[in-house]
């Protein structure tokens, strides 16, 4: 069996009484854009901060080829980094940023200088070498830092939500810069964000933290439609979840009871529960129609937002439950604040979470 | 705001007259002593019957002025660079470490700026006899290094706390070992607070008469010293041109140094 490019082995950082990572352990393969998506304090940043070597981990290891290098300092693991803040040095141009890592390497003049062009084409700021970092808009100092990390072509480039402070708009180009960067150098990512779109947009796959630990591991799709938990069911995409106030488990499927009595039959069933019993239904916005039959759950319409390309219609169950449906405009026509209607959905669509 | 300066109708004249009231009894002095010194009376008439340059002439064909302006020198640049040397040390821990008590070590560093002069003069004078270093160079530079060193510690560690670690952290990752990372990295990025600790330690030696006196002996002594061994054998303008280089001197300094900090800010 061939060992894994980098795997992050039962890693546990505490502080005091406070576990910060919690048992994590992470196989990644070469090339591979992997993101650590969470809340903060989930314990995306200190595992990230574990693999650059400024945390040392309480257990566990880290291996990049099947070497650990939790005993290597950090300045000789050869790993590039992204902050969240900006790292530019404030007294070097930008050619000398690029430069820097190289020139402590005592690479020939000539070699940086070649170098030093490739990163700022491949950042597209060529031009930009002589100007100063404090004369750069902040997208452009994150592009800088950016080709600095990868000057001196490390095998992992970490990058720690650094596009946080950039507005939604730039955050968005750079996104595609950062996807076709990756693309071209083939280096793997490990990127953390707490903002799941970023992390749908970018990665191929997404380890999904919660309280210092991985709820779940995969790609955006099967996050999306496969949630292991309630916890990824709620953090990744649009969610509602409803009460249930009975559920039959028969292998992997349950047939489940709303307060109100409605039966929903065929519902997927996640996180290995097998019990039957209470729980709650997820849903997303998107699932829901408005039924024309009469069938399906009873609710009425508390309140319609006009988005455009779609409209939310916001209901309320018959136990007083909120929910939220998202269509396109012109199916939901006669959805009018206080009316009566049934709302149904694909049973393979949703998940009861006990 | 509370206090519109433009709403206050005639106390504006009030305010004018107590800043010009304030600069002048900061200013006219040292003007004061500048004419005097170019006075041609040998009593310090006031205004001087005629000018003259006579006691510049005097003062500069006595080499014992000129020695004490090469001390004043040596023992500025000396506990200066001391200062600024200790100052960063400190401010690395104070600033970058969780020790218990850094919150003590902090005002402990300071206390040299709050202690009355008098009280450290005569401590350290103490402590110096014991080791035999009173009237010697070292024991100069030690205790102006103490009166410096917490105004190089403010100044520092100002601009340590303005400064991001993780910018020292990039250049560690892109291996820079964690000194060279300070060395090429931090300091640079500090540089205008190490400028100014110096100045100031510089020009808190450069002007220090009460623990300078403790120090000195005959045969070394600082200018501050001087001028005042002088005056109390005998009042001449010779003493006035002293002070009035001695402050011409500061001057030159800060203009320099307001200089230097503008070219560095660019």
């Amino acid at each position: 069996m061939n060992t894994m490019f980098l795997s992050i082995d039962k890693l546990r950082k505490t502080y005091g009484a406070v576990v910060a990572v919690d048992n994590v352990s992470l196989e990644v393969p070469e090339g591979e854009f992997l993101t650590f998506l969470g809340p903060s304090g989930s314990g995306k940043s200190t595992t990230l901060y574990a693999l650059a070597g400024f945390d040392e981990p309480s257990a566990g290891d880290i291996r990049l080829r099947g070497a650990s290098i939790l005993s290597t300092p950090s300045h000789k693991r050869n790993i590039g980094m992204v902050f969240q803040r900006y790292t530019l040095f404030p007294h070097l141009s930008v050619h000398e940023n690029i430069a820097f890592p190289l020139r402590v390497r005592h690479q020939s003049a000539s070699d940086i200088a070649a170098r030093v062009k490739a990163m700022l084409t491949l950042v597209r700021l060529e031009g930009y070498g002589a100007r100063m970092p404090a004369h750069l808009s902040g997208g452009q100092q994150q592009r800088v830092a950016l080709a600095r990390a990868l000057a001196y072509d490390p095998p992992v480039l970490l990058m720690d939500e650094p596009l946080s402070a950039l507005d939604k708009k730039l955050r968005e180009e750079i996104q595609i810069e950062i996807r076709r960067i990756h693309q071209e150098t083939g280096v793997t990512i490990l990127y953390v964000t707490h903002d799941q779109e970023e992390a749908l947009r970018l990665s191929d796959r997404i380890a999904v933290f919660n309280h210092g630990r991985i709820e779940q591991v995969g790609t955006g799709r099967e996050l999306y439609h496969n949630p292991a938990t309630r916890f990824v069911a709620g953090f990744v995409g649009d969610s509602n979840f409803l009460e249930v106030a009975d559920a039959e488990v028969r292998g992997e499927r349950a047939r489940i009871t709303f307060p109100d009595g409605t039966t929903l039959a065929n519902v997927p069933v996640h996180g290995g529960a097998s019990a039957s019993g209470t729980g709650e239904l997820m849903v997303r916005p998107q699932s829901l129609r408005l039924s024309t039959d009469g069938s399906g759950l009873p609710v009425r319409v508390r309140d319609v937002t006009f988005l455009g390309d779609t409209s939310t219609v916001l209901f309320e169950t018959a136990w007083g439950q909120e929910i939220w449906l998202r269509a396109a405009a012109s199916q939901i026509n006669n959805a009018t604040p206080g009316a009566n209607c049934h709302l149904e959905w694909n049973a393979t669509e949703s998940h009861w979470f006990a | 705001m509370l206090l519109s300066y433009r709403k206050l109708g005639g106390l504006r004249i009030a305010l004018w007259a107590i800043t010009l009231a304030v600069c002048l009894f900061l200013l006219v002095p040292i003007i004061f002593i500048a004419a005097l010194s170019f006075g041609s009376s040998q009593w310090l008439i006031f205004p001087p019957p005629s000018w003259t340059t006579k006691w510049y002439h005097e003062l500069f064909a006595d080499p014992r002025w000129l020695q004490a302006a090469m001390t004043s020198a040596k023992v500025g640049l000396l506990s200066a660079a001391l200062s600024v040397f200790l100052g960063l040390l400190a401010s690395f821990a104070l600033v970058r470490g969780s020790f218990p008590g850094r919150g003590i070590l902090r005002a402990l560093f300071l206390t040299p700026m709050v202690l009355p002069v008098i009280v450290f003069a005569v401590a350290i004078y103490a402590l110096f006899l014991r080791i035999g270093l009173n009237g010697t160079l070292v024991g100069f530079v030690i205790a102006h290094t103490v009166l410096g060193f917490p105004f190089a510690v403010i100044a520092i560690v100002n601009s340590l706390e303005g400064f991001d670690k993780s910018i020292e952290d990039a250049a560690v990752l892109c291996g820079a070992s964690p000194l060279q990372a300070k060395l090429k990295v931090t300091l640079p990025a500090i540089k205008l607070g190490l400028f100014s600790a110096a100045i100031f330690s510089f020009l808190i030696s450069w002007d220090e008469v009460v623990v300078a006196i403790f120090m000195a002996s005959p045969t070394l002594q600082t200018l501050p010293v001087r001028i005042w061994g002088a005056l109390r054998q005998d009042l001449s303008p010779v003493i006035a041109a002293a002070s009035t280089i001695l402050v011409a001197f500061t001057l030159v300094v800060m203009a320099l140094a307001a200089l230097i900090r503008s070219r560095m800010n660019k």
